[in-house]
């Protein structure tokens, strides 16, 4: 149940810097989520915080102790790992119990510890089975078993559910969450995946090379993004985006004229911005509206439509644009050449150029 | 089984095909072997031959001879081999961390010895050890030794540059099996460990030993195998002598004198042999039966 603190934190391979100065504070007790594209750093920042990658600049502390140079043993973390690193030769029972036997725990209270684990995550039944005798969703546990027996203050989790089919999937998140509440310690979970993300954290971190794009709870990020990328890479289906200029300005709102669809325009909320600037309009798929229900309507051709039975996706274009959009089910839509919907500007998000957020 | 039985004609094919390795592997392997056996019993010098039930077996017990390559060969087996592993299993986990410079000279020049020249090797042992070799001059410069070791004339000695020759020359080609085997092992179980705080040593012991254990016993099995052969080394160091005094005297370079120095005695030589072959059974036998999973299969 410890604080974290990382300032300034980067990290080199060679010339390559693959982390670009993060601060971040993450509280006793709170569950946070590293997302981001692949290749963004995720899994290099959890293991510096670890301890299995040394941090090349800046400052880690861990219950307000600097542990920059500290033996990962001694920090207080324990960590699932995606591949579960689980002891091939070990049993489940000596798979969770090994470590204590180096940290001075007697035998009876190590085998106390196990099975209090076991109890918690139902794998009593497997206790004398081999990592090969067990089933995925088994050694996942098993690997989480493994942490918890060791009492730790802050869990890292890197992927750890993403070698599980979808079904086994959904369990375990619901799993997981069970645990944190269950242990009431510090969790830092790494994840590509942002439906786990949305559903476990307290607080998402949204990295993109190397870098903190935005921090926040999961429904201010699906609100209220900061830029354009969070706004894209947070919500399922993704975000659409249109291309626009600002066409006139006055206090609290910026006209927009959409650049695909000519002659639509509209105001939006917005106090930045400037006249003649291209912007970038953000409107989610579920956010399009009947057409006359907005403020503009625009007119799409559609290439295929999903229905799903509850919802439908329709998947559009105008002028090189592609667009999805959500519909309710509308069986009688079906084969429909075009589609007509419109937008409400107080649902839709102005970013410029540079894909910073117009506010 | 359920399947259509061959017809005759496809059978025959089947049996055309590896006609030319069955006809070459049983002249070449199974005809010696089992000639072999037979020579075994038979005693006489020379190509006058005849059969002598167990005679030779009964002249084994009692030829003090072979009783000294006996025991040299296991002292070279029981010394040399677990040497060996330990320190191929050593070199391969050192120079399997990632964070060693260097890595691909080092494995190379540890791996080299293997696929020198036997002669080349030998001759160089023998003059670094020779009485006025570089090893001599060298320990008597840094004072360790007053007077001159006779390497070659000292059972003792003699026997230790013999190990320690097969030592060098066989420890990485066994390191090159381990550093195999522990590439395929997962990093992140290591890393596992020592977030879990499981000490350097017993990383070693409980996780890569375990890890290992289906090659160690390949090697060991092996090596047992090469250790119970040793020729090379010993006939080149002493002129086929096996000495001083028989003291470097291994079970092959005496089954090579009884056949071709000696009065040939081709019936004794075959049941030394022998003796090798059930020896090498013996024992895999037992590293088998200790490897075995205690747990379960
Ligand atoms: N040992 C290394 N040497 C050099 N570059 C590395 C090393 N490890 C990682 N990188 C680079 O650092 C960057 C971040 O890698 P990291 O594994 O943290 O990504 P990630 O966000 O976890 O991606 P994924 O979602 O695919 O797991 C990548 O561009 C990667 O190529
Ligand atoms: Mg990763």
């Amino acid at each position: 149940m410890s604080s974290l603190k990382l300032s300034g934190v980067r990290k080199s391979y060679g010339h390559v810097e693959v982390i670009k100065g993060v601060d971040l504070e993450i509280k006793s007790k709170e569950f946070v989520v590293f997302v981001g594209p692949s290749g963004c750093g995720k899994s290099t920042l959890l293991r510096m915080i670890a301890g299995l990658e040394h941090i090349s600049a800046g400052d880690l502390e861990i219950g307000g102790t600097r542990m920059n140079d500290v033996d990962p043993s001694k920090r207080g973390i324990a960590m699932v790992f995606q591949s579960y690193a689980l002891y091939p030769h070990m049993t489940v029972r000596e798979n969770m119990g090994f470590a204590l036997r180096f940290a001075g725990v007697a035998k009876d209270q190590i085998a106390r510890q196990v099975q209090d684990a076991a109890r918690i995550l139902a794998l009593e039944p497997l206790l004398d089975r081999l990592p090969k005798e067990l089933s995925g969703g088994q050694r996942q546990r098993v690997a989480i078993g493994r942490a918890i027996v060791r009492n730790p203050e802050v869990f890292l989790f890197d992927e750890p559910l993403s070698n599980l089919d979808a079904e086994l999937r959904v369990h375990m998140r619901i799993e997981i969450a069970r645990l944190h509440k269950e242990l009431q310690t510090t969790v830092i979970y790494v994840t590509h995946d942002q439906v786990e993300a949305m559903t476990l954290a307290d607080t998402i971190v949204v990295l993109r090379d190397g870098v903190i794009e935005q921090v926040g709870r999961p429904l201010d990020l699906y609100d209220n993004p900061a830029n354009q990328f969070v706004a894209g890479f947070i919500g399922s289906p993704k975000m659409n985006f249109l291309a626009a200029s600002i066409v006139e300005k006055s206090a609290g709102s910026v006209t927009v004229a959409l650049r695909n669809h000519s002659g639509v325009q509209f105001t939006v909320p917005a106090s930045g911005g400037a006249v003649g600037e291209d912007v970038t309009l953000g409107v989610r798929a579920e956010h399009f509206g009947e057409p006359g229900a907005g403020a503009a309507d625009i007119r799409l051709n559609v290439d295929v439509a999903e229905h799903l039975g509850s919802t439908s996706y329709v998947y559009a274009n105008a002028g090189g644009e592609s667009l999805i959009i959500e519909r309710e089910e509308s069986r009688n839509e079906m084969g429909q050449e075009h589609i007509t919907v419109s937008i409400s500007p107080e649902r839709a998000f102005l970013f410029d150029s540079k894909g910073q957020r117009i506010r | 089984m359920a399947y259509a039985r061959l017809d005759r004609r496809e059978q025959l094919t089947g049996w055309a095909f590896i006609a030319p390795a069955l006809v070459l592997l049983g002249l070449f392997m199974i005809y010696p072997i089992i000639w072999s056996l037979w020579m075994s019993f038979q005693v006489g010098k020379g190509m006058n031959l005849s059969f002598g039930g167990f005679a030779n077996i009964e002249r084994l017990t009692k030829d003090p001879v072979f009783l000294r390559a006996l025991g040299n060969t296991f002292i070279f087996f029981i010394i040399q081999v677990p040497i060996m592993i330990t320190l191929a299993l050593l070199f391969a986990v050192a120079l399997n961390d990632s964070t060693l410079r260097f890595r691909g000279l080092f494995r190379t020049a540890i791996f080299l010895p293997c696929v020198t020249s036997l002669i080349a090797y030998s001759t160089i042992f023998k003059s670094m050890f020779a009485t006025d070799g570089v090893v001599n001059q060298a320990l008597m410069a840094l004072h360790i030794i007053g007077s001159p070791i006779g390497w070659f004339t000292d059972p003792f000695w003699a026997k230790v540059i013999v190990i320690l020759a097969i030592t060098w020359r066989w420890t990485g080609y066994n390191m090159i099996f381990y550093l195999a085997a522990l590439q395929n092992v997962d990093r992140s179980i290591y890393e596992a460990a020592r977030i879990d705080g499981v000490p350097a040593w017993a990383r070693f012991t409980h996780i890569t030993i375990p890890m290992l254990k289906p090659v160690i016993l390949f090697t060991t099995v092996i090596s047992t195998i090469g250790t119970l052969q040793l020729f090379d080394e010993v006939y080149n160091f002493t002129a086929g002598s096996g000495g001083p005094s028989d003291s470097t005297l291994t079970l092959s370079l005496y089954i090579y004198n009884l056949t071709f120095k000696f009065m040939p005695s081709f019936g004794y030589s075959a049941t030394v042999s022998w003796v090798i072959v059930v020896l090498v059974g013996i024992l895999s036998f037992l590293q088998f039966l200790v490897a075995r999973d205690r747990r379960r299969t």
